[in-house]
């Protein structure tokens, strides 16, 4: 800074350039073509070495072995390249070790070490066939030069005085265990998320507890899956239910397992559970995105396959008795949505989630000042404490419609409050209906 | 993905029209908050710009970028006669357009004196360009300004209120700066009132209050809580602002970088350890830590700790033609480049 300082208070015409130029070893900020196409390669290099929290040791870096050249001043590069492609990097065999510069004259003594070399070719060759060897990131490492301290006959090639002392100096400061620190919290996290905040990493990494209660404790099964669309946006409308709403990601494991293109869902989730710790960036990073009109419309324009739950939170406080029976269905903005968008809606009723946590009674007393809408009061719930609100073993059914397609309506008939409700309705009572239908079929809530 | 010179060569056909209001001369532009960060590159920026005829910087400070076409002036917003000052300064240079960059980027203890040079220091400058007749202000602002809730879209867009915390001075003084830019829209409709909402900025050069918590070794978060957020470089936020001088686009944009990081990504990349901490607990501590200046903001900034406030960029392409050249994710990463050399004293602290 005082360097430009001086510049500024220096008489006369400057180059504009010299005025804007930063910190020496820092990017500029101000946007002149060259500075500006470093600063952009400094961070391309810097994502591609994705070195930014790799503990990295010191890596060794020998110099090059000089060609031998002969007395006819030809140079044995040939040799040399075929050595380095097959090498291993590890220290091989006794090397005849850095030629000396004073090459003897000998041609006898240099086709001897012709020969030498050879066989030493041969032998790094076996090794490395016998050790299965895949160590690409030394594999291009120049041939080590250091003689093997049996060939003391040859001069000793540079020591390497820092070598052991780097890494322990690394292994010593705190700036190793802090990276390392940083790597272990992302063991199980993408570099990058979706612009909603789905980790894919992290939901390979939950996915045994879902697939486990999808398979073996829920045992959903899923029929009509063919009914949502190969590609392109797609709209699920679904019945909302249990106290502890996994109808969500169950329904995502569903259209994954039994669609042919195996689509990933995207459910809209109230915005109640991100105000709580834990449970909104946990349902956040497997694939749930906050349910309003702007993120659906962004997800169906991505032409994402969504999943909405319309009743809300209303739907998940319904009492046991009132299961299955659907709730108001908000106020039609999915449909409006849908209409706006163009976009089918396949509806869905999902069987045997309303049971999982039957609600005896909903308790709102006092519920609001903590932050929750009411607190469930299930057979188990507050009487076993947290344990209470396991879901019991219930048979489920998934089971998917047929597309509704509102296309012919267009865009214009969103403002159309009559039809809005009358298309909310049909969808509604579509719902209802496969609902009843699955609901008479089934002989048992555990066995279905 | 274009790099931001390119961005500004595209401005190119986008002159005539702007120049063609006041005849052929070249552009006279007025930057208040000169010797700030954003002041000092934004001129750094126009110095090179010949389309550029002259700038006048005001502020009590001189820019360390001024060139040959800068001519500073030293005003202080907060005095009660500013708004003749500047309104002379403007008449006698014939300015065309005020970028309006005299904001704190950092929070401040000394709030009565930041009220005085944003919120009042705004108003000054707002009656100064109407009485000069300036055609156009552009006016730095900041998507924290959307405030921080669970109820927000995952993307906000200019048409979303500003519910930013406005108990909290620093954002209230900002709320009320944009409120005068906007009263000036209504009275005098024929200025151009560009108002650029930047998301937070990172980069090797810039320091902020994000810069500060970034740079810790133990960074604080809220437990159960890993938001996603978004940055923008700063190349990217002065070529937005050289953008908005040049272009005439009236109305506000978001200023954002593409792409969205979790919070728990950026503490990581930024090779700092995440501290996690229950957030009533952290409220009382940072209410304390503050009052004792130990942390670098006030309590109502855990709040973007906690909840998302990440703007759509969207409308800045489509109607400023601004793209940035640099992610969330990059101009992260630029940062912690820097700030690795800082860390182990390669890189001296500039004053920028």
């Amino acid at each position: 800074m005082t360097r430009k300082k001086r510049h500024h208070h220096a008489a006369g015409p400057r180059s504009p350039k010299a005025e804007t130029l930063p910190p020496p070893s820092s990017q500029p900020p101000v946007s002149s073509q060259p500075p500006a196409s470093m600063d952009r390669d400094a961070s391309e290099r810097l994502i591609h070495a994705e070195g930014a929290d790799v503990p990295q040791f010191p890596v060794r870096r020998r110099p090059p072995r000089r060609p031998h050249v002969e007395r006819d001043g030809t140079s044995q590069t040939p040799p040399e390249r075929g050595r380095n492609s097959k090498d291993t990097g590890r220290p091989p065999a006794p090397p005849p070790g850095d030629v000396p510069a004073d090459l003897p004259s000998d041609p006898n003594v240099a086709a001897r070490i012709r020969e030498l070399e050879e066989r030493l070719d041969r032998m790094i060759s076996t090794h490395a066939r016998d050790r299965g060897d895949d160590d690409s990131s030394t594999a291009m490492a120049p041939v080590p030069t250091r003689p093997p301290p049996s060939a003391s006959s040859l001069p000793p090639a540079p020591p390497e005085p820092d070598g052991v002392f780097d890494t322990a100096r690394e292994l010593l400061s705190t700036d190793f265990y802090l990276r390392k620190w940083g790597r272990l919290g992302l063991r199980s996290r993408s570099e990058e998320v979706d612009e909603f905040g789905y980790d894919p990493e992290y939901e390979r990494k939950v996915l045994p507890f879902f697939e486990f209660l999808y398979a073996k404790y829920f045992r959903v099964e899923a029929q009509g899956a063919h009914q949502i669309p190969a590609e392109g946006r797609c709209l699920l409308v679904a019945n909302h239910s249990g106290t502890v709403p996994f109808d969500g990601i169950m329904l995502r494991l569903a259209v994954r397992k039994e669609h042919t293109q195996h689509r990933g869902v995207r459910w809209l989730a109230e915005d109640g559970i991100f105000h709580f710790p834990f449970l909104g960036s946990f349902t956040n990073r497997v694939g749930a995105v906050r349910a309003c009109q702007e993120n659906a419309e962004r997800l169906l324009d991505h032409g994402a396959l969504v999943a909405v739950f319309p009743e809300g939170i209303k739907g998940i406080g319904k009492l046991f008795r009132e299961r299955y029976k659907l709730q108001r269905f908000g106020r039609g903005g999915f449909v409006k949505l849908c209409l706006r968008t163009r976009t089918p809606v396949v509806p869905v009723a999902i069987v045997g989630g309303e049971e999982t946590n039957p609600m005896l009674s909903r308790v709102e007393y006092l519920t609001r000042a903590v932050g929750i809408p009411y607190l469930p009061v299930t057979p188990t719930f507050p009487l076993l404490g947290p344990v209470g609100l396991l879901p019991a073993p219930t048979k489920w059914k998934i089971f998917f419609g047929q597309p509704l397609d509102l296309e012919g309506y267009g865009a214009e008939a969103a403002d159309d409050e009559i039809l809005v409700g009358r298309l909310t309705e049909r969808v509604r009572s579509e719902i209802q209906g496969m609902l009843d239908r699955a609901l008479r079929e089934r002989r048992s809530v555990w066995f279905g | 993905m274009p790099r931001p010179p390119r961005t500004l060569a595209q401005a190119g056909p986008a002159v005539p029209s702007s120049l063609g209001a006041v005849g052929r001369r070249p552009l006279v532009v007025a930057v208040t908050g000169a010797a700030g960060f954003l002041g000092s590159n934004l001129i750094g920026s126009l110095e090179e710009d010949e389309r550029i005829g002259r700038i006048v910087g005001i502020d009590s400070g001189t820019a360390t970028t001024a060139g040959r076409k800068t001519r500073s002036y030293d005003v202080d917003l907060t005095q009660p006669a500013a708004e003749g000052r500047v309104a002379e300064i403007l008449a006698a240079e014939r300015v065309d357009v005020i970028a309006h960059l005299a904001f704190l980027p950092t929070p401040t203890h000394a709030t009565a004196w930041a009220h005085e040079l944003e919120s009042v220091g705004t108003m000054h400058v707002c009656v100064a360009a109407r009485h000069a007749q300036v055609r156009k202000v552009v006016m730095w602002s900041l998507t924290w300004l959307y405030g921080a809730r669970p109820s927000n879209p995952n993307f906000l867009t200019e048409k979303h209120p500003l519910r930013g915390p406005t108990s909290e001075p620093y954002f209230a003084d900002k709320l009320e700066a944009e409120e005068q830019a906007r009263r000036l829209t209504q009275r005098s409709p024929g200025t151009v009132v560009t108002i650029l909402r930047t998301a937070p900025i990172l980069g090797p050069t810039v320091q902020n209050a994000l810069t500060r918590y970034l740079s810790r070794k133990l960074v604080p978060t809220m437990m159960g809580y890993d938001p996603l957020v978004q940055f923008v470089h700063e190349v990217d936020a002065i070529a937005a602002l050289h953008l908005a001088v040049l272009r005439d686009v009236p109305g506000t944009f978001n200023i954002v970088g593409d792409g969205v990081l979790p919070l728990s990504t950026v503490i990581k990349l930024a090779g700092r350890i995440a501290v996690p901490v229950p957030h009533p607990l952290a409220e009382t501590l940072t209410a304390i830590g503050w009052v004792a200046q130990l942390v670098e903001a006030p309590p109502s900034f855990l709040r973007y700790l906690r909840f998302l406030c990440v703007a759509d960029g969207q409308r800045a392409k489509d109607s400023l033609g601004f793209s940035p050249a640099y992610t969330s994710r990059e101009a992260l990463l630029d940062f912690v480049n820097a700030q690795r050399l800082r860390d182990v004293k390669l890189l001296t602290e500039t004053a920028a």
